[in-house]
């Protein structure tokens, strides 16, 4: 290079111009990335983006801490959108959000990359996507399951009337204080046990043109169900309206309940040293009644690329090696998170990796059905849980309850124009 | 003339000297009031970016008029004022009648009285609530009510919100009342004793004549705070069952921060301080009354 620059100083200048560039390129390959980070999840995620870097020399990956409460988590998350920050590059999003974010213009459409979903579980493809087009890549499933006490019982139940019966029993027989324990706090745990019983009914929210339809008999039927399970009498104790996942928890490991609907996080726990029932406990998906299917909420975290990111191509390199199946495996064996690609699921890596019982939990995860996918799910939300509450704790009919809820959120899709006769 | 120019000189002066004064309370008070009220004419949805933020003039208004929650909000914040304040207040005035009699042991006696005012309100309800839990609690270990449980009925669930409240605040009107007291010629007592007066008698004619003004001032301050009722029922009931606790402040919070319908929560949050507002105005007015009619 001093050759170059004795010989034409201009030529010089240009070509530590260039170098100078080239490094001002290289630290602009920095991508931010925002996920849980707490305790296994975080170990395992920082493990796996310090191998993407090592395998994508000219970038950085940073993480940005968020508040793991998922409420918290989505407020920031709009600040940050809403303010068209470029920050974070790629976001762990809740399933339930991926079309309030996708409508709202702040995600990146994916179709560009033409991933393929062939091998993801349909029923979380269909929550990532909105207008048909797809806007998040599904990263780990959860699936509401039945946990059942193998001590107390010799199979699981197979309806929702043998569960019932088989709940009273216990309690009659004083094997255990409660039937079933499920989440009945007036939040967003509640409607995934409501979306449960709905699909055990053969109800649900929104139909397939987007319909509100949580009014209707079958609905009504569901709904009357769990209010006389948890009525006096009932085998439900009345204080599980009060509680979420880990008062549930608790009172299945203390062996206070015969059954638990827990997400599938519960399993290590009460399998666990502290648990009073460890080794005694199954699971199966959530039984049906007459007229309806077994029933499992999907849950679980999709990641997705903002649009104002700077690196899109970059961006999409990290979600595509955040869920590919050596990923996928590693997070399931360490912090037991399930596979959202199905072929995982044939693989006997999976069934070694995993704690919970494989061909169990497969069952389960073909019950999922998602909870309407609509940008105004959180509103939705919040009108049925207050309803879903008040009929629950004896302050209004089942009947009327859904009914007001009903009015409520048809009232909210015609004010937001996303009434079904309006379109989207 | 000198004595007026002298006036206007100092009036100069205090105008100026207030002005310092004035631009922070503008800055900190009235413009975050007059954006939020601009703000409510507006519909802004955070979540609906789509929709932009179009002028609507009155319409958040309408629609919380026209809204079943913010009624019973309204209704909640009104009865739980209703019960709660004289309840303090009757408690309050006990409290510092003793404090005011107790000879021996006075400061040990005022701190004690005071501690629970000083514990954070979010800290206090979090005790309170693991005091009431259905399982554990120690209310139910005493009451022998096992497995009761206090949070899952529309009307027993408003209990352990008025227990810390009263608990919480009872020390802050006796203190109050207490310095009132203390404001009090003993003479007077002397004299009404001299003439025969019972303690009965001296302190319904007496005592509450000169202490109605601090009672007064109690009253505004437990009254406004009760209106703008927030943190316990956030911690100890999240508003439940249903929305059975839920006060107008937490709707507010939860349309706001939570459904991020900054137009819709702007109009609930005007609807709480013109409330609170109108409240202390009747206050002020009836202290004026009060004080005119002893200076009379």
């Amino acid at each position: 290079m001093s050759l170059v620059i004795r010989r034409c100083p201009l030529c010089g200048f240009a070509l530590l111009t260039a170098a100078a560039l080239a490094c001002g390129g290289e630290a602009a390959s920095r991508l931010t990335f925002s996920s849980s980070t707490l305790g296994t999840e975080g170990a395992i995620v920082r493990r796996q983006l310090d191998r993407f870097a090592a395998a994508h020399p000219e970038a950085t990956v940073e993480i940005r801490v968020t508040p793991d409460a998922a409420d918290q988590r989505h407020q920031l998350y709009v600040q940050w959108l809403n303010a068209r920050s470029v920050e974070p590059d790629v976001l762990q999003l809740d399933i339930i959000w991926t079309a309030e974010f996708a409508a709202a213009g702040w995600l990146l459409p994916l179709t560009r990359f033409s991933p393929d979903t062939t091998d993801f579980f349909s029923a979380a493809v269909t929550a990532d996507t909105w207008g048909g087009t797809l806007y998040a890549v599904p990263w780990f499933v959860d699936a509401g399951l039945l946990y059942w006490r193998t001590d107390l019982f010799a199979e699981a139940p197979g309806s929702l009337a043998e569960l019932q019966a088989d709940a009273a029993d216990a309690v009659a027989r004083g094997d255990a204080e409660f039937g079933l324990a499920w989440q009945g706090a007036r939040y967003e745990g509640l409607v995934t046990v409501f979306v449960e019983h709905l699909g055990a009914f053969g109800g649900r929210i929104l139909d397939a043109d987007g319909r509100v339809v949580v009014d209707s008999p079958e609905a009504v039927a569901a709904l009357r169900f769990m209010r006389t399970a948890v009525a006096a009498g009932g085998f439900v104790p009345d204080s599980a309206l009060t509680w979420q996942e880990e008062q549930v928890r608790f009172t299945f490991q203390n062996g206070r309940a015969a059954f638990m609907r827990n997400w599938p996080y519960a399993w290590v726990l009460v399998q666990g040293e502290d648990s009073r029932v460890a080794g005694r406990v199954g699971v199966a998906p959530f039984p049906a009644a007459d007229g309806g299917r077994p029933t499992a909420a999907l849950g679980g975290a999709q990641l997705a690329v903002n649009a104002n990111t700077e690196e899109p191509e970059l961006a999409w390199a990290l979600v595509e090696f955040l869920t590919a199946p050596e990923q996928m495996l590693e997070r399931a064996r360490v912090a037991a998170q399930l596979p959202a690609r199905q072929s995982l699921y044939d693989d006997p890596a999976l069934a070694e990796a995993l704690p919970l019982p494989l061909d169990d939990v497969r069952r389960a995860l073909e019950a999922t059905v998602p909870r309407p996918v609509t940008p105004v799910y959180s509103e939705l939300s919040d009108i049925l849980q207050v309803q879903l509450h008040r009929a629950l704790t004896g302050q209004q009919e089942p009947a009327a309850a859904l009914a007001v809820a009903a009015a409520g959120m048809r009232a909210l899709l015609d004010r937001t124009g996303l009434a079904p006769e309006a379109g989207p | 003339m000198t004595v007026s120019a002298l006036q206007r000189a100092e009036a100069r002066l205090a105008r100026r000297m207030l002005a310092p004064a004035l631009g922070v309370i503008t800055l900190v008070a009235l413009v975050p009031i007059a954006a939020t009220m601009w703000e409510a004419l507006h519909q802004h949805d955070l979540r609906l970016p789509w929709l932009g933020r179009p002028f609507v003039g009155l319409a958040n208004f309408t629609e919380a008029f026209g809204d079943p929650r913010f009624g019973e909000a309204v209704l909640h914040v009104v009865l739980f004022a209703l019960i709660s304040v004289p309840l303090e207040l009757a408690l309050g005035l006990a409290l510092a009648l003793l404090m005011h009699r107790v000879g021996c042991g006075r400061d040990p006696v005022r701190v004690l009285a005071l501690l629970p005012w000083a514990v954070p309100t979010v800290v206090a309800a979090l005790v309170w609530r693991f005091m009431f839990d259905a399982q554990a609690g120690v209310v139910n270990l005493v009451a022998g009510a096992g497995g009761y449980d206090w949070f899952v009925d529309p009307l027993v669930a408003w209990i352990p919100i008025l227990v810390a409240d009263v608990w919480k605040t009872t020390p802050f009107v006796a203190i109050l009342l207490f310095a009132g007291l203390q404001a009090i010629d003993p003479a007077l007592e002397d004299a009404a004793r001299i003439d025969g007066a019972g303690p009965w008698c001296r302190l319904v004619t007496i005592t509450w004549p000169l202490l109605k003004p601090a009672l007064l001032v109690a009253a505004a301050f437990r009254a406004l705070d009760a209106l703008r009722l927030f943190d316990l029922p956030y911690v100890l009931t999240a508003g439940g069952p249903g929305t059975a606790t839920e006060p107008l402040s937490l709707y507010a919070y939860t349309a706001l921060m939570q459904r991020l319908r900054f137009g819709y929560g702007s109009a609930l949050s005007v609807l709480v301080f013109v409330l609170a507002f109108g409240v202390a105005l009747l206050f002020v007015r009836a202290l004026s009354r009060s004080i005119a009619g002893e200076q009379a």
